[in-house]
């Protein structure tokens, strides 16, 4: 067996990637290397719309649309998104399309607790809960929130919410953010609230997904897009709150290394021994 | 002293070994930890699903009729439509799940033709339509690799009409653009390939990640024995293997 054959051997065992994927994701995070993050274009539009366009006492509709697997890549992003509409004064509205929005919800406010002190429920920020119906709900949304749920998602009367009086359209709202781990659910906004009504999309994605939905950014219906820890990472620098996204960046970077060398590593190998074989060597 | 936080936090440093444990190989712990997971989440979203038919239709038909009848009637429709969906249960009677199901897919179409032809197709094809000449190289670069890659991508999907090339004949202008625009294509969907396969890796990689960082770093003790136990369940593996 020639070298290059043993070393893809080696290298080729499922079991010394992972091992290597393990510690240099742990590592890290044990020991921070303190690699420093640049703040991207793209998260420096969201970031001035926001600061540029929102008002004190504007209405944001927030969709949180995400099962607790995407929690690590969206929840940072959200955090960051809401510490920095509530620093510019603005009420929030949430709403889950899909069930596990609800278990996602309420893991964002107990890890975001702080941003929540001296706000009031109904007043600043209300959460309608789950909203059965997919984009046949979307679309109802748009048309009239209380037209279609009568009660939040603790079960107050709508009505009884200050917050809920002053929006019940799509219209109401300055800004929609959608923060999805489904590539549906970007769809759905763009074709029901923002094609019908004109109102401004911002969308916050896993990075798996972001390519699938970059058009929409590109054809200008949505205003911007944050993608993954990354994003999230940027945005905590720029609001000045950090927490899991700033946290992830030494691992993502270690092991995103580690797959680029193990890349680099197997294409030489398969052309060393392509070079090997034409030679007249073992193959 | 343990708490239900501890013994919360305990569990799920497990259930990630456990998840983690398929590397090596398929096993009664990640047997378990996937049974648990799926019965979990199937029992959750049931609850979730019932609590929201009780909090939009139950719960205020019961509190107040009168007020119910007069302002949400509406809702039985979608309540009626819903019952009929478990009538595909009876053999007698499974035809009456098929008007809830077409009703349902009736206005799921509706709804998307309204808006489709704008938001997907009309609003698409305006944004590739782009100055090809301009003062800022980089931008006029991008705009040409832009209508290039989706020019290339539309010629290399024609499966029906295209130029061919004569036998023995030299290749027509017409043939020869629509090679060139093929293989631009199939570049082009190669990058992006390349740059969906690097962001999927992105994603498992932060899942992998913020699990750790949330369930296990804050207690680094139970990091180092999850990693130990990993470690002895890998090395096992191989020592197996040989």
């Amino acid at each position: 067996m020639s070298g290059l054959s043993s070393l893809e051997k080696v290298l080729g065992s499922k079991e010394l990637l992972y091992t290597l994927l393990l510690l240099s994701v742990i590592l890290p995070i044990l020991h921070p290397l303190g690699i420093p993050v640049e703040i991207s274009q793209r998260t420096r539009d969201v970031y001035g719309y926001i600061e540029k366009n929102l008002r004190s006492g504007c209405r944001v509709y927030i969709e949180v649309y995400y099962e607790v697997a995407a929690r690590g890549e969206l929840e940072p992003n959200l955090i960051a998104l809401t510490k920095h509409l509530f620093d510019k004064g603005c009420k929030i509205v949430y709403g889950s399309l899909g069930a596990f929005g609800v278990v996602a919800f309420s893991l964002f406010k107990s890890m975001a607790s702080d941003l929540f002190e001296g706000k009031e429920y109904g007043r600043d920020y209300v959460y309608l809960g789950y909203i059965a119906g997919g984009e046949a709900a979307s679309a109802s949304l748009a048309k009239s929130i209380k037209g279609t749920i009568s009660v939040d998602n603790y079960g107050n009367r709508l009505e009884d919410l200050p917050l809920m009086r002053e929006v019940d359209k799509a219209t109401d709202f300055d800004l929609v953010i959608i923060v999805s781990s489904g590539t549906d659910v970007f769809s759905y906004y763009v074709r029901q609230w923002h094609t019908p009504y004109g109102v401004p999309l911002l969308f916050a994605a896993l990075s798996v997904i972001a390519p699938s939905i970059e058009p929409f950014v590109g054809a200008k219906q949505a205003v911007g897009m944050l993608v993954g820890q990354r994003s999230a990472a940027e945005y905590e620098v720029l609001v000045g709150r950090l927490g899991l996204g700033i946290a992830s960046m030494d691992a993502q970077s270690t092991s995103h290394m580690l797959i680029v060398a193990f890349i680099i590593i197997g294409n030489a190998i398969y052309w060393g021994k392509r070079v090997s074989s034409k030679k007249g060597g073992s193959k | 002293m343990i708490s239900w936080d501890l013994f919360g936090a305990w569990l799920c440093a497990a259930m990630v070994v456990w998840i983690y444990s398929f590397v090596y190989r398929d096993n009664v712990f990640y047997k378990v930890a996937e049974h648990m997971f799926v019965g979990t989440a199937a029992g959750y979203s049931i609850a979730l699903a019932l609590d929201s038919l009780n909090r939009v239709l139950i719960s205020p038909a019961v509190r107040s009729p009168q007020t119910f009848l007069t302002t949400s009637w509406h809702y039985l429709i979608p309540a009626i439509l819903g019952v009929l969906m478990f009538a595909k249960y009876s053999r007698k009677y499974y035809w009456l799940a098929r008007y809830a199901v077409a009703i349902n897919i009736a206005v799921g179409t509706g709804l998307a033709l309204r808006t489709v032809p704008i938001a997907n197709v009309v609003r698409q094809i305006t944004a590739t339509i782009v100055p090809l000449w301009g003062s800022d190289p980089v931008k006029v670069f991008n705009n040409w690799v832009l209508v290039l890659i989706t020019l290339g991508g539309l010629t290399y999907f024609l499966f029906t009409i295209f130029p061919r090339r004569v036998e023995g004949a030299r290749a027509s202008p017409q043939h020869l653009v629509y090679r060139a625009l093929y293989y631009i294509g199939i570049y082009g969907m190669m990058v992006g390939f390349g740059a969906l396969f690097a962001n999927t890796i992105m994603t498992r990689v932060g899942f992998l990640i913020s699990i750790y960082l949330i369930y296990i770093q804050p207690q680094a003790w139970a990091s180092i024995i999850a990693a130990v136990l990993a470690a002895i369940a890998i090395i096992v593996g191989i020592l197996r293997k040989k």
